[in-house]
């Protein structure tokens, strides 16, 4: 825990406090938007004015496609906010392709604003929300907020425009039952991060990305140990930031839409994603496949879109192949369920029901898990190589012995927690509510303990390159 | 075709083709969607229905899964945005 994080932590307490003892609701709302834009500069000064602007610009545009709701109106302004997307975010990925003169690699070298991703989502579900009529009238205070907003902006979770305005303009909604619901998420969420930055910290000064880094024949345990240890390196990371962020703005009376519902316990790949980075699955979901699906009546063409979708979702990381497979292999495998589920309707079910549940999740687990490959691997070869380890039997395991234990004692924690949280009713709101007080206090010193004095080793968060 | 005759026939439609369960309790004002009961797959055959039973056209580019979340905002969907076919 550094001295920036009890910075703003400070900084919260002190918005939290000014916004509840103010009864004006213009003067709140400039108040977060001020703390908004001054979190974003101290992270990232450089672009503070490239949120402003489009901010600006999707604010007005947006009234335009409200007052003439054209098609071509609505394509261009996506197109404008795509292709500030694609001068940040994918022309330096495509610099091999890209001329050799000093101007093309001037660009190729442009820095990635932070967020940019997230907040041009957003921007363009507000144009296309205003062309199909939504009723939310953001003022320009309101939607430099939704796009700006301290807790969402760096990563998400993505918000829609009608669900964030009307908070803005609700009463002062942080109460004492919200402050200590939030700090709850944050715990859990701090909790999660450290639980991510122990697999990067990994034993002995080998952790997953040196993992990664091993060349040479590996064997079919180090492919599946070092995919367990991102896989679950990953989740930890996004879904604890998620659940911090969300925590963050729960103190402050908002309620931001949840990321990520235990996704390693779905028992279909259709269900991970309803459970998986699920702000961006159904913006996904909203905007490029169903208009890509109905737009034709027949039912190839709906796997089409779907497998088209995907690799959407893959191409929003970065534009390179591996992502883009990446998001084909989702679609594909989608599909896959799709045509299960057809092909199994109205037969006899095969085997008890704990069988087939237990099938189907493994089966899930294990489809997801090697997924990962495609999404961390440095290039097509270092790909290949971890496919072949893990799909073809070989012996022999080059991971030291510490970071397999490591690895496999998370993963079984993991779920071994996820167990013991289904066999306890939930008696109250909130995620360790359901543990009895001593052992609620344990595991908020492990958590502190953990965070101070095993995150110091930690890397970078992983999904703020995205 | 009055108003709870087009809700009875989408709500029948859901039981038999969507969800296969005849039993299923479905009202005008279930949640269908967000609870998880029709997923966006299903969802294309759902509005496909819906433009046979009210013999509109309904633009993909118009709607939103929020807007069809029930029986009956499907229906003031398909008022709202629906073409003549």
């Amino acid at each position: 825990m550094s001295q920036v994080s009890l910075l703003y932590a400070a900084a919260v307490l002190v918005v939290w406090m000014t916004a509840r003892v103010s009864s004006s609701r213009p003067f709140r709302l400039w108040i977060y938007l001020a703390a908004s834009w001054l979190f974003y500069f101290s992270l990232d000064a450089r672009f503070l004015p490239l949120l402003v602007l489009s901010s600006v610009f999707n604010y007005y545009y947006g009234r335009l496609i409200r007052r003439q709701p054209r098609v071509g109106l609505l394509w261009a302004g996506a197109l404008v906010n795509v292709a500030l997307l694609g001068v940040f975010k994918y022309l330096p990925a495509l610099r091999p392709l890209l001329s050799q003169s000093p101007f093309w690699q001037h660009v190729a070298e442009l820095a990635l604003p932070l967020g940019v991703s997230f907040w041009t989502f957003q921007a363009l579900s507000y144009l296309f929300d205003q062309y199909r009529g939504d009723d939310t009238r953001p003022s320009m205070g309101e939607f430099c907020l939704y796009m700006g907003f301290a807790p969402t902006v760096m990563s998400g979770p993505i918000c829609r425009v009608g669900d964030l305005v009307p908070q803005f303009r609700a009463p002062f909604a942080g109460s004492w039952a919200s402050v200590r619901e939030g700090a709850q998420g944050v715990w859990v969420g701090v909790g999660m991060i450290t639980l991510a930055r122990m697999l990067a910290a990994g034993h002995g000064g080998f952790g997953v990305a040196d993992a990664f880094a091993l060349r040479g024949t590996l064997g079919t345990a180090d492919a599946w140990v070092m995919l367990l240890g991102y896989g679950f390196q990953i989740y930890f990371d996004f879904a604890g930031y998620s659940r911090l962020v969300i925590g963050v703005a729960r103190m402050l009376g908002f309620q931001l839409p949840e990321n990520f519902d235990r996704p390693y316990l779905s028992t279909s790949v259709t269900s991970f994603w309803q459970r998986w980075h699920m702000s961006l699955s159904f913006w996904i979901r909203d905007y490029v496949f169903l208009p890509l699906a109905m737009s034709r009546r027949e039912v190839w063409w709906r796997h089409v879109s779907l497998v088209i979708s995907m690799a959407v979702f893959g191409l929003w990381h970065s534009a390179s192949w591996l992502f883009l497979l990446w998001g084909v292999y989702q679609g594909l495998m989608l599909v896959g369920h799709r045509l299960w589920q057809q092909l199994r309707r109205g037969a006899a079910p095969i085997g008890p029901r704990w069988l087939r549940s237990g099938a189907s999740w493994l089966l899930t687990f294990l489809v997801i898990i090697l997924s990962w490959t495609l999404f961390r691997a440095e290039g097509a070869s270092h790909a290949a190589g971890i496919l072949k380890a893990a799909l073809i039997p070989t012996a022999g395991l080059q991971l030291p012995g510490g970071f397999v234990l490591l690895v496999l004692g998370l993963v079984a924690g993991y779920f071994a927690s996820q167990l013991a949280v289904s066999r306890v009713p939930q008696r109250a709101p909130g995620l360790l509510s359901w543990l009895p007080m001593p052992a609620r206090f344990a595991c908020y010193a492990a958590i502190f303990y953990l965070a101070v004095f095993r995150a110091a080793e930690a890397q970078g968060f992983i999904y703020a390159q995205f | 075709m009055d108003h709870s005759a087009s809700h009875a026939r989408m709500i029948e439609y859901l039981k038999t083709e969507i969800l296969r369960d005849p039993d299923a309790e479905i009202e005008p004002h279930t949640p269908l969607v967000s609870s998880g009961m029709v997923d966006s797959f299903s969802l294309i055959q759902v509005v496909q229905e819906l433009e046979k039973i009210t013999a509109l056209r309904i633009p993909a580019s118009k709607v939103a899964p929020r807007d069809l979340d029930t029986v009956s905002q499907m229906f003031a969907t398909a008022t709202r945005v629906g073409m003549p076919r």
